[in-house]
């Protein structure tokens, strides 16, 4: 939705570094991608950089991509450093993405990172806890911010999106954040980690069962 | 401006002469300062092979891992740089080995996140490493990892996968694991303005994946210096001048080994970033500003023109 109406890219091509559901998504509001599934370039250093880059190319994004690799990040990084005017969004930050019996694998925050790095240029990340995603669903539905609870397991992304846009936070110890992670950040004094800091927390979001019960 | 930072002075003729007399120790990087690729910078062959011939220590500080040393030596006799010996290169690859070796002492196997010239390195100095072996049934999400890895190594790896991330990540966990970087450009220069992404971008992504920082080798980092000082008697900060192109790497370095600093503009940096950092209100950045600037290590020709002519 942020390529379509904020970068008005419909009906325009992208670089993506992400899934196939992705370049669905793309394909859904109408926007064409390129470099989806692996990535392999051949040759010297010099024919790396000199890598076919499609003219029709406005934008490099980046999401969860499993095939990401140095061919990728190369692929990425002459685009934003050749293709004039060449937008660069992410999908979010995340450094890791939990998965069951407490193993992560790395985040697209990772991916993001390293692509950031060597064309030393920031990209717009959509996701939390950037406001963007609250104001599609607020477009989309008659919300207000005062009624609205946002429920979350991460405090650097869920909860700070909901002080982000005045919203109030619930943080469930079920995820990746911790009590302590939270009143570290509430001891900082850094007014930026306030944020951070949840207004209630519950053991999980079946402690909400009574309430909605009763 | 009374108290104004002062630096930059480009330098040339008999100041130039000057300073090369005061000093024993010359250390040179190589990238945008003796070549571009393939092509030697001109004039750059006479300058060392005169720096060499006049008695100053000259050695080469690299954090291009992407080339064993042997490999180097090659490199600078093809160029027409005669005489350079494999003890006078110091590459971030060579040094990561010597960091693995003498300093931490490893015990287990290293993680190497990196090209195959940093696993030779490493591999000649007697450090192993775990096998770069291919694991069709190995996936992102399950993949099995080397038993006793002490140490995980990231330098540029063209080679690398989401698997080698995930798999260096896992080693990361233990906080008994070191993190180490061959260094952390975040990109190279070719010759023609191209550019590759650098070793910098690897160790970034796993720094965010692993929320932990990187033990940083190469330059701006002071080991190089230490492995140079450890290796040559009578190393003095005072008698040394580092040379290079790039001011986050190269002048960065020298303020840290407290060395004097020339930057020539045959390569990354120009006369414009430097003025930028010397203005800057910041005063860390001010040990980004080289104390002298030359256009090319080939105006060090005249110095040597003129001792000919004395002698003769």
């Amino acid at each position: 939705m942020y390529l379509k109406n904020e970068c008005k890219l419909e009906g325009k091509k992208v670089y993506l570094i992400g899934s196939s559901a992705m370049r669905d998504e793309l394909q859904a509001v109408g926007i064409q991608q390129t470099g989806v599934g692996e990535d392999h370039i051949s040759g010297k250093q010099m024919d790396w950089a000199n890598v076919d880059l499609n003219p029709e190319v406005k934008a490099v994004v980046v999401g969860f991509d499993e095939h990401f690799s140095y061919s990728k990040l190369n692929r990425a990084l002459q685009y934003l450093v050749q293709q004039p005017g060449c937008l660069f969004v992410g999908t979010n930050r995340d450094t890791r993405l939990p998965l069951e019996g407490g193993k992560a694998v790395p985040g697209t925050g990772c991916l993001l990172q390293a692509v950031e790095t060597a064309a030393q240029r920031q990209a717009q990340t959509v996701g939390k806890p950037n406001r963007y995603m609250f104001d599609c669903v607020a477009s989309q539905f008659g919300v207000d911010p005062g009624r609205c609870l946002m429920v979350g397991d991460r405090l650097d992304t869920d909860i700070m999106l909901g002080s982000n846009c005045g919203l109030k936070t619930l943080l469930t110890l079920t995820g990746v954040s911790t009590v302590e992670d939270a009143e570290a950040h509430q001891k900082s004094g850094c007014a930026e980690r306030q944020g951070m800091v949840p207004d209630y927390y519950v053991e999980s979001i079946a402690d909400l069962l009574p309430a909605l019960q009763g | 401006m009374a108290g104004a930072f002062k630096g930059c002075q480009k330098i040339r003729g008999p100041q130039l002469r000057n300073l090369l007399e005061a000093k024993d120790f010359i250390l040179l990087d190589c990238d945008g300062v003796l070549w571009h690729g393939e092509k030697a910078v001109t004039g750059a062959a006479t300058v060392v092979n005169s720096m060499i011939r006049n008695g100053k220590n000259v050695v080469f500080v690299t954090n291009n891992c992407t080339r064993p040393r042997e490999k180097y030596v090659h490199k600078f006799s093809r160029l027409g740089f005669t005489d350079v010996m494999l003890e006078q290169i110091f590459s971030s690859s060579y040094c990561s080995a010597l960091y693995l070796r003498d300093v931490v002492k490893i015990t287990g196997q290293v993680f190497v996140m990196g090209c195959e010239a940093l696993r030779s390195e490493l591999q000649e100095a007697g450090v192993p490493c775990v096998e770069d072996a291919e694991d069709p049934d190995a996936t992102i999400y399950n993949c099995p990892l080397a038993p006793d890895v002490k140490a995980v190594l990231v330098g540029h790896d063209d080679k690398m996968t989401f698997l080698k991330l995930a798999k260096a990540s896992c080693y990361l966990k233990d906080p008994d694991c070191l993190f180490l970087a061959t260094d952390i450009d975040p990109w190279h220069p070719l010759s023609g303005g191209r550019i590759l992404p650098g070793s910098g971008s690897l160790t970034a992504a796993l720094e965010v994946s692993s929320g932990r920082k990187a033990t940083v080798i190469g330059k701006p980092s002071r080991f190089m210096f230490e492995c140079i000082s450890s290796q040559f008697e009578g190393v003095d900060p005072a008698k040394c001048l580092m040379i290079g192109d790039r001011l986050e790497t190269d002048m960065l370095f020298g303020a840290n080994c407290r060395l004097d600093t020339m930057l020539t503009l045959t390569g990354v940096s120009q006369t414009k970033d430097a003025e930028e950092y010397r203005d800057s209100e910041l005063t860390t950045n001010h040990s980004f500003v080289p104390d002298y600037i030359v256009d090319s290590i080939a105006d060090f020709l005249p110095a040597f023109e003129e001792q000919d002519k004395r002698s003769n």
